[in-house]
């Protein structure tokens, strides 16, 4: 919007995909659907989970391009995050 | 007292004996393992005279303890020419525990080219004429067993393939609902029974639960308590329950680490098309059930019931297979993998073995990768009994040297299941280790690589793997012996009452003073006894290696290669 220019913090864009039960918190997003959340620099799991209104016990594993991140692990720009509950198998 | 039952297939005799004493301590994979060890020569033909098939239940199976109905199949295995225990649900391990039956032994060789059953009720057990199931497959086998002996009999059975004596069949059970799909499908069990001309063997037990138990109030605390730390788990008391094993689709291909294409790539696109989570929605929308128990007094109940679109169901798609005919071969339809599935169940193959030969197949361009239908079609043959059918059958090793690829996913002869080595390297040190041949259950340590359970490992480096692998060979031996499922190992890592509380279980049921160190012990034992047999039929630690072009070719998702070295791989054993 035109007069924000000068207050802009810079902003990064993740792709996010959620799983097993985390898209009933995000009405019109299916499980593994790639979609796009915009933060600011410098933010966290948390910072993105609250913006998603996704409580935190809920989340088990957050995944960053493949690597496990911890909730205070920095996101960046591009990265692919998976968010997932409690899984396993075998 | 405890008994074996000895069927000799070249005498036609039938003989309950009084189990010895040295094997009442053992259950399951110990058991197995140790009467393999003790009466099969290492180097014999595994589908000859001297091979034997051991059937045996876990030491808590046919209890009230929570999740303890596993079945072993054990023998020297035709396809890796190591000792084999293959490991099934279902319900004959329990009906076996309750008629207090320690083992079933296949033994001998068969004189003629007639085909028997095994009937086994609370009376003994006798031979039957089955030459009208031969040629069947096993659910139409399961089917007529039931209809014959009752609606509520185990029926251990092979398919075509087995009858056949191709190196990858498997030994099959069924569920409460007479699906014969629960496998012991690895390491080619299916030939050995097809060599002794075993078509099924049925059980008979008119109770599940009542095993004799020398303290029933302190087993029934303890068992209680057992059951408590697996639901309080969130994986086996949540994760498992909601989705099955194939909940694993989408955390494995996120985490990079799901081999796509025969091993090249570690994500795959479509992967959520043929997740856990589309299985549960197509499954429940058509009429199955999302999860269920794969035997009675399971609390996990990660199983499942799919009905293809033609009517037919089955039950269970497990992770493993959705990823082999899916991501494995490029295909994205959760109705080509069950077909394939259905097939495979129906014609008695190993459906992990099954899915890295098609990938094979499509390396070497007899089939187009991703197609579907083509998979489909090459698989029918099978049954038939055709050039193709038997090479499909014989495992993805021969189908490598039949069709000139270097490129095959095996070890010690046996197809590498679903995490890809150089993403998830502590499951690459079991692979390369495992006395079993290429085996994702003998050392899960996607546990700590990537599903943060029981600590963490970083996947990708090689930093702690071979410590991380040795623990679990080791503590999967000793659940292998219990007939507990070997999931109760993600509760079991993560609380520290969870061991004790098996041991308090055997105590309590077999008037024992076990501590969890003598729990170490059995694993550690069986291992070792494992690893002689393997040493005396020829094996050294140059087999005990990943396919090279996983130490030559990084995997693109993380750009890192196996690099495990060598001796650090042959420190694995050294206890």
């Amino acid at each position: 919007m035109p007069g924000t220019n000068k207050l802009r913090v810079m902003l990064m864009r993740i792709e996010v995909r959620v799983f097993s039960g985390l898209e009933k918190y995000l009405p019109g997003v299916a499980f593994g659907q790639a979609f796009s959340v915009e933060l600011p620099e410098g933010s966290t799991p948390r910072d993105l989970l609250s913006r998603l209104g996704i409580p935190e016990e809920q989340v088990f594993t957050v995944l960053k391009n493949g690597r496990h991140l911890s909730w205070d692990g920095i996101l960046q720009d591009g990265d692919r995050i998976g968010l997932f509950p409690p899984v396993g198998g075998g | 007292m405890p008994k074996i039952l000895r069927v000799n297939v070249s005498t036609r005799e039938v003989k309950m004996e009084e189990a010895p004493e040295k094997y009442l301590g053992l259950g399951g994979r110990a058991l197995t393992s140790q009467i393999v060890f003790d009466e099969v020569p290492p180097t014999c033909d595994p589908l000859g005279e001297y091979n034997k098939l051991v059937i045996a239940p876990g030491l808590l199976s046919g209890t009230s303890a929570p999740s303890s109905g596993r079945l072993s199949v054990g023998g020297k295995s035709p396809l890796t020419g190591t000792i084999k225990e293959a490991n099934a649900g279902g319900i004959t391990s329990q009906k076996l525990a309750n008629l207090d039956i320690k083992a079933v032994v296949l033994e001998g060789k068969p004189a003629d080219d007639k085909w028997y059953g095994v009937k086994i009720d609370k009376n003994g057990a006798e031979l039957f004429d089955a030459s009208d199931l031969a040629g069947k497959g096993t659910y139409e086998v399961t089917a007529i067993c039931r209809q014959r002996f009752g609606e509520k009999v185990g029926v251990i059975t092979i398919g075509p393939a087995g009858e056949m004596l191709m190196l990858a069949a498997g030994v099959t059970n069924n569920d409460g609902e007479g699906n014969s799909s629960r496998y012991a499908g690895r390491g080619g069990l299916g030939a050995v029974m097809g060599s002794k001309r075993i078509k099924a063997i049925v059980v008979d037990s008119p109770t599940t639960f009542d095993v004799p138990v020398k303290d029933p109030e302190r087993f029934k605390a303890a068992a209680r308590k057992f059951s408590k730390i697996l639901l309080d788990h969130p994986v086996c008391g949540q994760g498992l329950p909601s989705y099955g094993t194939n909940v694993l689709m989408n955390i494995i291909n996120e985490a990079g680490a799901l081999p796509v294409r025969n091993f090249r790539f570690g994500r795959f696109e479509q992967a959520a098309n043929v997740s856990g989570e589309k299985l549960a929605e197509v499954a429940v929308a058509r009429g199955g059930k999302a999860t269920h128990a794969c035997h009675p007094g399971c609390v996990m109940r990660c199983s499942n019931v799919y009905p293809l679109p033609d009517g037919k169901v089955c039950a269970p798609i497990e992770y493993e297979t959705a990823w082999g005919f899916g991501p494995n071969l490029e295909i994205g339809d959760l109705d080509v993998v069950a077909r394939l599935n259905y097939i495979c169940n129906d014609v008695g193959l190993d459906t992990i073995e099954t899915a890295c030969t098609l990938g094979v197949l499509m390396e070497a361009g007899v089939i187009p990768f991703g197609d579907g239908q083509a998979a489909i079609a090459a698989l029918e043959e099978v049954a038939k009994g055709t050039a193709l059918g038997r090479i499909i059958g014989s495992g993805a090793a021969v189908a490598g040297k039949v069709f000139g690829v270097t490129r095959v996913p095996v070890v010690k002869g046996q197809g590498i299941p679903a995490y890809d080595p150089r993403a998830c390297k502590g499951n690459g040190v079991t692979y390369a280790t495992t006395p079993m041949g290429a085996d994702h259950t003998a050392g899960y340590a996607v546990t700590a690589n990537i599903l943060k359970v029981g600590g963490f490992v970083d996947p990708l480096s090689k930093d702690g793997q071979v410590d991380l692998s040795r623990n679990l060979q080791i503590a999967t031996a000793a659940v292998d012996a219990t007939g507990l499922c070997l999931f109760v190992a993600f509760a079991v890592l993560d609380n520290p009452d969870g061991v004790p509380t098996i041991c308090e279980m055997l105590n309590a049921q077999y008037g024992l003073s076990l501590t969890p160190d003598d729990v170490v012990k059995l694993g550690q034992s069986i291992l070792k006894v494992e690893r002689e047999f393997n040493r005396l039929a020829g094996f050294t630690s140059k087999d005990d290696r990943l396919p090279e072009f996983f130490y030559s070719e990084p995997i693109e998702s993380h750009n890192v290669k196996f690099d495990v070295t060598d001796e650090e791989l042959d420190s694995v054993f050294n206890f």
